[in-house]
């Protein structure tokens, strides 16, 4: 558990802001309560990801605790790694390789009950080895 | 203190009113993940959950008139089995 701090905060990187904005709203339901802030699309509406929106969804979800990046495909890795090194030093924010929707839910779930960002982190890697039925 | 110990035990079954959704099952991977301390295994038919995953419950499929045995080992297993049972009973009947 973590304390007299926040929860750890979720950011998802998407090429689509609707995916990012879906996938968002999907796992705040389902984890109620944790803070999940999407960083989908660029500047003008097309497909891509945006270093700049990444960056500010970080700060949006720092609550002090730690923040967990979990980007969809390809280049979101990249543009996530860009701003973490942008940022070297100044923030806790954690790139985790999981799948997207599942390790959004498992995350924002695990953040929700107070885990710390070792656990968060833990529990969206798991995602990927968790069957659908 | 109450007679508790790291060895109590408590089951409780519940007949689903609702299918076990997405929303129930992230308040029981919640609360389960409060308790680290406690286990709570849910059993329906042929399938089994660790209630600390909320993937595994929804997984479970288990849908309204499905008998859900639910174990919880651990501290104060009664009450959290209780917990556990109230969530289930208040499944919703909303898809999410």
């Amino acid at each position: 558990m973590t304390e007299g701090l926040g929860l750890v905060g979720i950011v998802l990187i998407s090429h689509s802001a609707a995916l990012a904005e879906g996938a968002a709203e999907l796992a705040q339901q389902i984890a109620g309560g944790a803070t999940v802030v999407p960083a989908g699309g660029i500047e003008g509406g097309g497909l891509g990801t945006s270093t700049d929106r990444i960056e500010a969804a970080i700060e949006d979800a720092d609550a002090g605790s730690g923040v967990l990046l979990i980007p969809d495909l390809g280049s979101a890795v990249l543009s996530a790694r860009a701003v973490l090194a942008d940022l070297a030093g100044e923030t806790t924010a954690r790139l985790v390789d999981a799948p997207f929707v599942e390790g959004a839910v498992a995350a924002a779930v695990a953040a929700g009950s107070g885990a710390d960002l070792d656990a968060v982190a833990q529990a969206a890697e798991e995602a990927r080895d968790a069957v659908k039925f | 203190m109450p007679s508790s110990s790291e060895d109590d035990v408590a089951e409780r079954s519940v007949l689903l009113p609702k299918p076990l959704h997405a929303r129930p099952a992230g308040q029981l991977a919640k609360l389960a993940g409060q308790h680290k301390e406690n286990t709570i295994e849910l059993v329906a038919g042929e399938k089994k959950a660790n209630a600390r995953s909320v993937l595994a419950v929804m997984a479970m499929g288990a849908v309204t008139g499905t008998e859900v045995a639910v174990t919880v080992t651990g501290p104060d297993a009664p009450a959290m089995a209780d917990a556990v049972a109230r969530i289930l009973n208040s499944a919703e009947a909303a898809d999410a």
